[in-house]
């Protein structure tokens, strides 16, 4: 027991003998651990934990203010912008808290699985570990529903009509989601309970048995190869590592804990600063369709698997990879619980990391630099390159008239602007003739609707045109070598007529 | 130690990344509804600018940046045709109550804005112009020879004509009439005073010589049916051919 002299032994001992946390905490504190674990490696755990610590001080600090309601909440946020001191860097610590926390989540999960942590007699505390990433990933998500603007409000739609594919009870999921049929008053209350109330709550739980059995089962020893693990023999040889070749837990290994701790709070805090905070976006109305919701960076990934997978094959993607990915997790430790534990003896696992890294990276960067779905104001925003109607004759400047009017635009860019959710356009001339513009633009394919009932075929002819003189200036068009009908001189723009359309003049 | 630097320089790395991934910002503003927003550069950016031009110019659609085209057209002509459209063309409408995306605040606030920005004072130099809109029909015949006389001059060397029914079925007569009087400064047509070789100045034309011209343009747009509909009626089916 410390030396404390006078009033403060005598209250500190007062308390001791009816709480007896002294022994317990000692204990946890001065238990040894393997000298090769008081590594460099093993903070992202603490890190998580005090992260979670960050997020539960400003996400009061932020509940004194914000307002659940739907009529509400988006003022509340933009008072708390503008208005209160300091509000606006409480928001950004709490968004670049959360940030920060799933990539901490993330690579602490990466480090474990690589070191070969969770088997035996680890196990629950790998499961354990596993809820907590749900969890984790689960308040990220409902808290960008709370900021309520129209990410959130578009986020929640397809969130719905996930759910609503779920085969017999889609229905009442998304009721149950939603608190009704549709996103309104009640459904933000629910968002509102689930990550105040719900889940933090079990997140704490998880988190502190989650903490209490790694004390308990000792840090994960330095992974040697060829120092394999069996049940029967694991845990005295790691209490004989841990007593021959160890050091107390604190101050050994937590000292560097508490400085990772430190430094990951400071760059949560400096993002917040440079940075500001997320939103909120434009105010969550369906009436409002001028929008190109995006989700938050972490589920950026999903936003484009999605729009790779074909039609077909998205709603049984939607609905079982995640459960077969989280089976996978929780089955993990049972099924290789013995074993080896270095990396340099597990190629495949090393493997398994680095290609979902790659592929979570590669498929984020694509969410974040492509507009997967139409751009919605291309046909009346993005204006025809210049160059493309420098002396283009009056048929052709009407072709690009109804290549905006239909929206052409929307899913195809031209000099770079427009949707992309086609091929971009700028020299489509010089891979399809006119006739095959002219079957594409009727009837569609891919996934490119057919145009052949909304066109008049003055307006087919005058959109052939016009896409016929999209080629860069030194390249001829396209020509159907056997019809050779089609004769014009392409060199300029200006004089591109297809002949093919022979009308009288 | 090395161990320590490398898990440091990862963990900078990650955060420099992370942090990358947004952009630089202060406090957001809060977004104003798409229906507040009355900023003229805004509301024409983000509905004319495509079709109009960036600048009200250099589109492939009416130059509305045309200070005689603002002189010649009074505002509530224009509010007719942004809010509802312009039929037999592909000019969309864009007020609520035909189906668009504008208030009748924001139209007006773009047709304030055009003439703050384009309207220039004497754009005329006193010039009459024939009105705006035609009131009565003219004569297809007398047309002809209009035609010859004050715009073959020009059209005839170009190879895809203003004749082609193609083209004609994709404009109405009020754009054809717009066109010839006010003409067009950003591709080359001129107004009605200078409808001559070289767009020098000369006899104006007259409200009964314009009615004429479309007459005769109307003749060449009907004489070809399968490209008679206009953009308002789109034609059911197959392409032309
Ligand atoms: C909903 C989005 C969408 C719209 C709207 C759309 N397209 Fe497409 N378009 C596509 C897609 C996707 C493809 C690729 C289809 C494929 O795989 O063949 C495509 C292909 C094309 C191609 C062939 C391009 C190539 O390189 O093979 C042309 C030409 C084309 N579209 C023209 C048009 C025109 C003209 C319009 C307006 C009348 C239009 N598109 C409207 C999505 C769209
Ligand atoms: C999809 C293309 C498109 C968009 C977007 C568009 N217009 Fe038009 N507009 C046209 C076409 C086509 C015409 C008919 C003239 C022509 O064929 O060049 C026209 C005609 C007009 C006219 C009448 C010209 C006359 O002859 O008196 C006005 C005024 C006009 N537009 C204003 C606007 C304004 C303002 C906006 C934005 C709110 C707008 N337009 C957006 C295509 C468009
Ligand atoms: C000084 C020469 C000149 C004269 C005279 C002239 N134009 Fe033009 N016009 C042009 C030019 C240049 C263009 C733009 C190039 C093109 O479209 O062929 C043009 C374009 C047009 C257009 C098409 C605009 C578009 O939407 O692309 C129409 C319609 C037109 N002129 C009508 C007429 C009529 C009717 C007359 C007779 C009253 C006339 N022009 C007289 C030079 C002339």
């Amino acid at each position: 027991m410390p030396r404390v002299n006078g009033t403060g032994q005598r209250i500190y001992a007062w308390f001791e003998r009816r709480l007896q946390l002294e022994g317990p905490v000692k204990e946890a504190a001065l238990h040894p651990v393997p000298r090769n674990t008081a590594s460099w490696w093993y903070v992202f755990g603490s890190a998580a934990f005090t992260l979670l610590f960050l997020q539960i001080i400003t996400g009061i600090l932020l509940a004194l203010i914000y307002v659940p309601s739907a009529a509400h909440a988006w003022d509340s946020l933009n008072v708390l912008n503008h208005q209160v001191p300091l509000g606006w860097y409480i928001r950004a610590l709490h968004g670049w808290g959360s940030n920060f926390m799933v990539a901490i989540v993330l690579i602490h999960m990466a480090q474990v699985f690589l070191f070969g942590a969770y088997k035996f007699p680890r196990e629950l505390t790998w499961i354990l570990g596993v809820f907590l990433l749900l969890m984790t990933l689960g308040m990220a998500f409902t808290g960008q529903v709370l900021r309520f603007d129209q990410d959130a409000y578009w986020g929640l739609g397809i969130g719905a009509s996930i759910m609503g594919r779920v085969p017999f009870i889609g229905g009442g999921l998304v009721h149950l989601l939603l608190g009704g049929p549709i996103i309104a008053g009640a459904t933000l209350s629910r968002f509102f309970t689930l990550h105040v109330f719900v889940i933090p709550g079990l997140l704490l739980l998880f988190a502190l048995t989650h903490v209490w059995m790694v004390l308990k089962l000792g840090v994960n020893e330095w992974p040697m190869p060829g120092r394999v693990v069996r049940r029967a023999t694991y845990v005295e040889e790691y209490n004989k590592l841990a007593h021959e070749d160890g050091i107390p837990f604190v101050p050994g290994a937590f000292w560097k804990d508490l400085v990772f701790s430190g430094a990951v709070i400071a760059a949560v805090a400096v993002c917040a600063l440079i940075m500001g905070p997320f939103g909120p976006g434009g105010q969550p109305d369906p009436s409002i369709i001028q929008t190109v919701p995006k989700p938050d960076f972490f589920f950026l990934w999903i936003y484009a698997v999605l729009s790779y997978l074909p039609p077909a094959l998205e709603t049984p993607f939607i609905l079982i990879a995640p459960i077969i990915g989280i089976a996978i997790l929780l089955a993990l430790p049972f099924y290789a619980a013995e074993g080896e534990k270095s990396w340099h003896r597990r190629p495949v696992a090393v493997l398994v990391v680095s290609f979902v890294a790659v592929a979570w990276g590669s498929f984020t960067q694509l969410g974040t630099v492509t507009p997967w779905s139409p751009h919605m104001s291309a046909w009346s925003a993005d204006a025809i390159p210049a160059k493309f109607l420098r002396g283009a004759s009056p048929l052709v400047r009407q072709g690009a008239n109804v290549f905006q009017d239909k929206q052409c635009r929307n899913c195809h860019a031209v000099g770079g602007l427009g949707g992309q959710r086609g091929p971009a356009l700028d020299d489509i001339a010089t891979r399809m003739t006119p006739d095959e513009l002219r079957f594409k633009v009727v009837t569609g394919g891919g996934n490119m609707p057919a145009f052949g009932k909304n066109l008049s075929p003055a307006e087919i002819e005058a959109l052939v045109a016009f896409l016929d003189t999209l080629h860069p200036p030194n390249q001829r068009p396209a020509v159907n070598p056997v019809n050779e009908v089609y004769t014009s001189t392409h060199a300029s723009g200006g004089e591109d007529i297809p002949a093919a359309q022979g009308a009288p003049r | 130690m090395r161990k320590m630097a490398a898990v440091l320089l990862a963990s900078t790395a990650a955060v420099l990344c992370g942090c990358h991934a947004y952009q630089r910002g202060e406090v957001s503003q809060p977004v104003p509804r798409p229906s507040a927003v009355l900023d003229f550069a805004t509301l024409y950016g983000q509905n004319c600018a495509a079709c109009h031009g960036p600048d009200g110019a250099n589109g492939p659609a009416t130059d509305l940046a045309n200070p005689e085209y603002l002189a010649l057209v009074d505002d509530a002509g224009l509010r007719k045709w942004i809010g509802s459209g312009m039929p037999g063309t592909q000019m969309p409408a864009f007020a609520k109550s035909s189906g668009g995306m504008l208030t009748d605040a924001q139209v007006n606030a773009i047709i304030a804005g055009m003439r703050k920005r384009w309207s220039r004072p004497g754009a005329l130099e006193g010039a009459q112009p024939p009105p705006y809109a035609q009131t009565q029909t003219g004569d297809a015949k007398r047309g002809t020879q209009t035609y010859q006389a004050r715009c073959a001059i020009c059209h005839k060397q170009t190879r895809d004509e203003i004749t082609n029914p193609v083209y004609l079925a994709l404009v109405s007569d009020q754009v054809l009439r717009t066109m010839i009087i006010a003409g067009s400064p950003d591709i080359g047509q001129p107004d009605w005073r200078h409808d001559s070789v070289d767009g020098k100045p000369a006899t104006p034309l007259t409200d009964q010589d314009i009615n004429d011209i479309i007459a005769y343009l109307d003749g060449l747009r009907n004489a070809s049916p399968g490209f008679a509909g206009t953009a308002a009626e789109p034609q059911s089916g197959a392409p032309a051919r």
